[in-house]
């Protein structure tokens, strides 16, 4: 895949985060995989249409998922990672996926996003790509989010 | 379905096109209650009779259609136009946006495309779900019972249930593939573990497969049935411009979807051995 098309997502994640009351993530490890993704408890995948397709997915584990729902509903504890807490990662997909297209599309790029798909359950394996794609370990203030990406310019 | 008639107008200066749409429509829930030869008439007979829709053809005597439109959206911002011609191309359907046409149909139409476009059109008198249901998912449920038939030989009958769970919980494989342009939203097409085993041996006709293939196969009859049923809902629909994503393959046990903001439905298609199902979800507010 061609690496100029993972600059946006993480431009978008470096951009959204901390408009939402995190700290300025930092990027840890970025690693070529070819292998499953194993999911680390909450799986988001993003699926991309037009002049690029491919796939997005954020993998986290279950307590940073509570960490990011609770710091986006202004620190209300977040016990259960209950259907208002999903719903609360599924919005933040929205916004990643959303900056990421305009940022494609700055590129020239026009792209149409799905919508998130949430998927719980630690362990699962999740393909997302038959060839090598990229991973990107971000920190968000001690807390660990990949992003995975899987996107290929739609010719 | 419809409990209560959808009052129609139709305006076409043809008198052969508005008795070829009135006839389709006698066979359904909606009621024509006008037909208009040109703008002037439209215009008027729109005040008269207060119809829940139009049908709008382009070319009148008097003015085109999409300013036979502008004037009637002017009157009543909340008019609901269909518009119906001969000619449809990307410039006609952005100017019929501009005045606020909900939706472009091409000369000749079938009856299922029109009444689909219709009950689109007015979902203060459908509920959201009837209206996904009769317009996008009967599609779906078409193509997952082809696409069975066309890659295994064999015959199902898909049940089509809206499904309101809050997660949907699958042992085996969910192949997700994402949906993008109007309505967006994601499928997801999933079996157990045995049956996916059973439906890949069948479908590959090999007894010894290993666990990668497995999951191959039915990524890739996924992407069939996905990409036949959004085919499908663009020759209905001609400016959805619907398509799918890449898949997205999750093997285990233990899989749990959640959906929040999703309007879902669920088909299942019954075999010998285990159910072959589809998770179709809908983006509220599309």
């Amino acid at each position: 895949m061609d690496a100029k098309l993972v600059n946006p997502f993480i431009d978008a994640f470096m951009a959204v985060m901390p408009q939402i009351g995190f700290p300025t993530p930092t990027r840890k490890k970025v690693f070529l995989q070819d292998r499953n993704i194993v999911s680390n408890g909450v799986v988001v995948m993003v699926g991309f249409t037009k002049q690029m397709r491919g796939n997005v997915v954020y993998n986290m584990k279950e307590d940073v998922a509570k960490f990011v729902a609770s710091t986006m509903m202004m620190g209300m504890p977040v016990a259960e990672f209950d259907a208002m807490a999903q719903s609360a990662i599924c919005e933040l997909s929205n916004m990643l996926s959303a900056n990421s297209a305009t940022n494609l599309t700055k590129m020239g790029l026009e792209v149409d996003i799905s919508t998130p798909n949430l998927t719980i359950g630690q362990g699962l394996s999740v393909k997302i790509s038959d060839s090598q794609y990229l991973t990107i370990e971000m920190d968000l203030g001690g807390h660990s989010v990949d992003i995975a990406i899987a996107v290929d310019r739609n010719n | 379905m419809l409990v209560e008639k959808v009052k129609v107008m139709i305006v076409d200066d043809s008198k052969v096109s508005r008795a070829i749409l009135a006839n389709h429509l006698s066979k359904t829930n909606f009621e024509v209650v006008a037909m208009a030869k040109d703008a002037a008439e439209a215009l008027k007979l729109y005040h008269e009779c207060s119809p829940d829709i139009v049908t709008m053809d382009m070319n009148l005597p008097d003015a085109d259609g999409i300013e036979c439109s502008r004037r009637i959206r002017a009157a009543d911002p909340e008019a609901k136009i269909v518009m119906i011609s001969a000619m449809r191309d990307g410039n006609l359907i952005a100017r019929g946006k501009e005045v606020g046409i909900g939706a472009f149909l091409q000369k000749p139409v079938s009856t299922n495309a029109i009444i689909d476009s219709l009950m689109m059109l007015c979902q203060k008198k459908v509920s959201r779900v009837a209206m996904l249901r009769e317009s996008y998912v009967k599609i779906f449920a078409n193509s997952l019972k082809q696409g069975i038939f066309e890659m295994i030989a064999v015959k199902v009958e898909p049940v089509i249930e809206h499904y309101d769970k809050k997660y949907l919980d699958v042992d085996g494989i969910a192949v997700i593939v994402g949906l993008t342009g109007s309505p967006s939203g994601r499928a997801i097409f999933y079996m157990s573990k045995d049956t996916m085993k059973n439906f890949s041996k069948k479908m590959l006709s090999s007894e010894d497969l290993s666990d990668d293939e497995i999951q191959d196969a039915v990524e890739e009859a996924a992407n069939i049935i996905m990409g036949h049923g959004v085919s499908n809902v663009n020759d209905v629909f001609k400016d959805k411009e619907l398509r799918i994503t890449p898949p997205g393959t999750i093997c285990g046990a233990g899989i749990r979807v959640a959906s929040p903001k999703l309007t879902t439905f669920k088909l299942t298609a019954p075999t010998n051995f285990g159910d072959i199902c589809v998770n179709v979800g809908f983006a509220e507010g599309d």
